[in-house]
């Protein structure tokens, strides 16, 4: 999770433009693929409807032609003379029926080629009980159902119209009737005796046959009645069922003159076109799924698949481009955010784009000026310390001095000449070492000759009550040491360590360690009992002014530091009555 | 790692987009292949016809579930003109494996599209099959055409009606035609009902008549007409004159009211095919009133018999793909199953005239509507006596002049005369 996170703050910049990127694409393919659809969807419909109001033009015309045939054929039966006759006269004997069956059989054989075109069954009879059909298979009913069917009914009770019906085994009540739409009218004379009744039985499959041309999935055909009943359509599982809401939609078309309707019908989203036949008085209503006619035509899955295809091979490329972009930024600003906490030595990797590597490169550089400031001001520091060391070591207090050079004045007095030429020597090589430069360092073997100088004055100025021993390795001769670092230590000792006690030792031993030179001065003096336990710490000095140089305690440890780092330095460990022992590290030096 | 898995991503979306397209491909596909396990039939006559092929259809699904068979309804005069018109434009589109064909047209059809059946020579066992169904339905030996049922003729008569008039039933069974006239006027005299109905465009009752004397409006050879000069034909005329100036013929103008003509109870006798039963039995107030008895013979014809056939008719497979699965199809049920005929006789009333089916228990079981006659005994009995004609080619065209001839003959126009013309036109048509 932190990981994440961390992942998360090194790539911010790199997720936020992704993002950014991603979803302005997403949202630009989309809202492009919407428009194209709906757009194309509105054209589409348009051009439709107009296409399919010619066709249902068409369908209209042909119907009327063939509406045509029929009124031209039963003209002709009304109007013939021996039909008449066949349908009025008495039964007569057998050879007289036959005659009259005979020649009605050629009669109809004229009628019928009138509508030959057609798949069309004439079915003629009179009030004499005969009957003539030239074809029943289409409507299979028996004389006496005919006689009662509701479709001669309604014919009768418009006699001079030629009325088109709907008949099917539900309506008629014969199971073997298949849906088919009959046009009826009754024969009259001139004094309006209707004497027969004459039917076209026109199977619904001839009816549809004047538009299944033009259906297609999505885009069907249906022929209504005024009751709402679809008489003739290309969906077989839609004929003879009501359809209520279908014939209002046809009605309004019909009467607000619509060029077409969008409704919500079968529980689909369709557009209705309707076209009413006046001589059928049948609405031809034509309906258009606009899922189905549309999905035809735009395959809305393939585009919204290839569109997420593209959308997707947008996004990787943006998102390789953008992520080999931001990476390099991304490194730079991961090791500059380390660099800040760890080192300011360790460079940025230079590389990526133009940009990234300017940016590096600067870096580097700012770096680089300040590794060189930095450098430059420590060595300004230590050359600062040094010359105020060196300051320091050039006070030689002339209390010192004056004390020594008093006690030198007392030997000659008492006449002990030789021991005031002793005493004077060991001052002028004391001087000689302390007042050169203070930076320079000096063999072992000359320090201790200047500890030695040192404690043979103080010997001579205050008696010998502490004795001072050497225990110096004699690998350790050769070795450097910066000069004055053991003697304030001793005059500490001197001069401090046995305030109580009235006599006692120092001892100074000098000895190899690791790679560290280990100087240490222990003394059996009174110790300190404000000194802390763990003893690394320097105590306060306890006058400000040193007894012979300037260079105190404090400036040993801090000189140390300076020259040689962390590693080296001065720790003091003391026990009230017990002594004091200072311990002082340096390296090996090789002059 | 990212670009990796977006890549898959990207992949796996543009291969599944592929993998839609192809499937619909396949499913096309996969639906013509389907065809080719489906076979279809052609026939006309819901209560007969396409009955019994239900029934045989329903025998082979027990063995055969793969293969689908499709039965569809047409009319007779579609099939027939849907077959010329697909036979002679030579494409074979669009029309089914299995069709129903007359016999009295099978050879027109046999003989002008000698390469559209396929020969049924290796389906079925010929000599099995009544042997005047063989002719019409082989060409040089070749028998392309299943025999299916028998047009064995019969006389079913109201023994009601011939009671009233003084007849019984036994009266009737060696009888001829001018007798049955006689008794028709008794009838007529006694009950006020009409005798026969007769179509005056359907010379159906002629055939019968001139089959009967083993004679056919055409020669021997099935090409050239036999009119002038047939005494059975000119006998058969006199006959039918004989009927209509009797005053006994109730005239009808299609099925429908021939059957009404029957079923309302205004006509007392038909002589007619055995597949009129079910249309006899559908009126079920007259059960037990009807009887069926031998066909009468021509009077001064001696080769006359008390049997003779009309509108028999027999299957056929077109030479279409499925024509091997067609050929099995019919040898495996109408060819050789002898239960299937004994269902056809329990289920539709059909006769068929396969004779080892004659052995069946239906075969023998009586009639209970025609007062307990076993008639498909009697019908199976009469089938073996149907003088063998051949139909030829030009039957319903030499018949289309009869029926004006006869018009003209019944007319006044003298019977001699009547022939020769009919003669004349039917040399001038059929050529």
């Amino acid at each position: 999770m932190r990981r994440l996170l961390d992942r998360f703050k090194y790539n911010g910049l790199f997720v936020k433009m992704f993002i950014i990127m991603v979803v302005s694409i997403v949202t630009v393919s989309v809202t492009t693929t919407w428009t194209t659809i709906n757009m194309s969807e509105r054209v589409f419909m348009e051009t439709f409807s107009i296409t399919n109001s010619k066709v249902i033009e068409q369908i209209k015309s042909s119907l009327d032609s063939f509406n045509y045939s029929i009124v031209i054929t039963s003209n002709n039966i009304s109007q013939s003379g021996s039909v008449r006759s066949f349908l009025t006269e008495g039964d007569g004997d057998s050879i007289a029926r036959s005659k009259a069956y005979y020649s009605m059989s050629q009669q109809m054989e004229r009628f019928n080629s009138s509508v030959d075109a057609y798949e069309v069954g004439i079915t003629v009879t009179g009030v004499n009980g005969r009957s003539y059909a030239s074809d029943r298979s289409y409507w299979p009913l028996t004389d006496a159902e005919l006689r009662d069917h509701p479709v001669t009914a309604k014919t009768l009770q418009e006699p001079r119209r030629l009325i088109y019906q709907y008949d099917d085994a539900a309506h008629s009540g014969n199971p073997a009737t298949k849906p088919t739409v009959i046009a009826s009218k009754a024969l009259i004379d001139r004094t309006d005796f209707v004497y027969g009744t004459m039917y076209f039985s026109i199977p619904e499959r001839e009816f549809r046959r004047f538009y299944e041309s033009y259906t297609s999935l999505g885009n069907d055909v249906a022929v209504l009645d005024r009751e709402g009943t679809i008489v003739s359509a290309n969906r077989l599982e839609w004929i003879g069922q009501p359809a209520a809401d279908l014939l209002q939609y046809a009605e309004q078309i019909e009467e607000q003159g619509l060029p077409y309707k969008n409704v919500d019908i079968m529980d689909k989203d369709q557009v209705v076109l309707s076209e009413y036949l006046t001589p059928f008085d049948l609405y031809v209503v034509n309906l258009i799924d606009k899922e189905t006619a549309i999905g035809q035509l735009i395959d809305t899955k393939t585009i919204v698949l290839s569109v997420m295809a593209i959308t997707l091979a947008t996004v990787i490329i943006v998102f390789v481009i953008s992520r080999r972009m931001t990476k390099s930024l991304t490194r730079l600003v991961k090791q500059i955010s380390t660099i800040s906490k760890y080192e300011f030595d360790h460079h940025v990797t230079v590389g990526g784009s133009y940009e990234t590597r300017q940016l590096a490169q600067a870096f580097n550089d700012m770096l680089d000026e300040l590794q060189e400031y930095v450098k430059e001001l420590v060595q300004t520091q230590k050359q600062q310390r040094n010359a105020e060391l060196e300051a320091l070591q050039q006070q030689i207090n002339p209390h010192f001095l004056y004390n020594t050079l008093a006690s030198v004045k007392f030997m000659v007095q008492r006449g002990s000449k030789e021991k005031a030429a002793e005493t004077i020597n060991a001052l002028i090589s004391l001087l000689q070492n302390a007042i050169g430069n203070v930076s320079e360092t000096i063999p072992l073997s000359q320090e201790l000759v200047n500890m030695k100088n040192y404690v043979f004055i103080n010997h001579v100025r205050y008696g010998d009550r502490i004795k001072v021993n050497y225990f110096i390795a004699p690998d350790c001769m050769g070795f450097h040491v910066p000069k004055l670092i053991i003697q304030p230590f001793i005059e500490n000792a001197f001069f401090h360590a046995f305030n109580n006690k009235p006599e006692g030792h120092i001892y100074i031993m000098v000895a190899k360690e690791g790679d560290a030179l280990v100087c240490e001065v222990v003394d059996d003096g009174d110790g300190m009992a404000d000194a802390p336990s763990a003893g690394n710490l320097l105590p306060r000095p306890k006058s400000k002014r040193q007894l012979f140089t300037g260079i105190g305690v404090k400036n040993v440890h801090d000189r140390i530091k300076l020259l040689y780092g962390e590693a080296y330095g001065v720790t003091i460990t003391s026990e009230p009555g017990e002594g004091t022992k200072v311990k002082i590290r340096i390296p090996l030096l090789k002059g | 790692m990212k670009k990796i898995i977006a890549l898959l991503l990207a992949s796996i979306m543009i291969l599944s987009a592929c993998g839609a397209n192809t499937d619909t491909g396949n499913g096309d596909n996969a639906g013509e292949a389907a065809d080719t396990s489906k076979i279809t039939i052609w026939a006309w006559d819901p209560n007969f016809n396409i009955k019994a092929m239900n029934l045989a259809k329903d025998v082979y699904a027990a063995d055969h579930p793969d293969l689908t068979v499709d039965i569809i309804e047409n009319a007779q005069n579609d099939i027939v003109q849907k077959l010329n018109t697909g036979l002679s434009s030579g494409t074979t589109k669009g029309l089914p494996n299995i069709v129903l064909i007359e016999d009295y047209r099978a050879q027109s059809f046999l003989q002008a599209y000698p390469d559209a059946f396929y020969p049924l020579t290796e389906s079925f066992k010929a000599s099995d099959f009544a042997d005047y169904k063989i002719g019409p339905t082989s060409v040089d030996g070749k028998n392309y055409g299943l025999p299916f049922d028998s047009g064995v003729t019969g006389l079913y008569v109201r023994t009601d009606y011939l009671e009233q008039a003084g007849y019984k039933i036994e009266d009737l069974q060696d009888i001829t035609w001018d007798k049955y006239i006689e008794i028709g006027k008794a009838v007529k005299e006694k009950t006020g009902k009409d005798w026969i109905s007769l179509d005056p465009n359907d010379m159906g009752i002629l055939r019968v008549m001139i089959q009967s004397a083993g004679s056919w409006y055409l020669n021997e050879d099935g090409k050239t007409a036999n009119l002038e000069g047939n005494a059975a034909l000119k006998e058969a005329f006199e006959t039918y004159k004989k009927m209509m100036e009797a005053n006994i013929v109730k005239i009808h103008a299609d099925w429908s009211q021939f059957v009404a003509n029957y079923n309302s109870g205004d006509v007392a006798s038909v002589p007619t095919g055995n597949w009129f039963t079910p249309s006899i039995t559908a009126a079920a107030d007259q059960a037990g009133k009807w009887a069926i008895a031998p066909l009468p013979k021509l009077t001064n014809n001696p080769e006359s018999v008390h049997a003779s056939s009309l509108g028999g008719s027999s299957w056929y497979v077109l030479n279409v793909p499925g024509k091997e699965k067609a050929a099995e199809f019919l040898g495996a049920t109408l060819g050789s199953n002898v239960d299937l005929y004994q269902k056809l006789i329990t289920d539709v009333g059909a006769i068929g005239t396969y004779k080892p089916a004659a052995e069946g228990e239906a075969y023998k079981a009586p009639n209970e509507f025609f007062g307990g006659q076993e008639i498909v005994a009697d019908f199976a009995k009469w089938t073996a006596e149907i003088p063998n004609v051949n139909y030829g080619m030009h039957t319903y065209a030499v018949e289309d002049i009869i029926i004006v001839e006869m018009q003209n003959y019944l007319n006044g126009k003298g019977i001699d005369q009547v022939l020769t013309d009919a003669q004349k036109q039917a040399d001038a048509q059929i050529k």
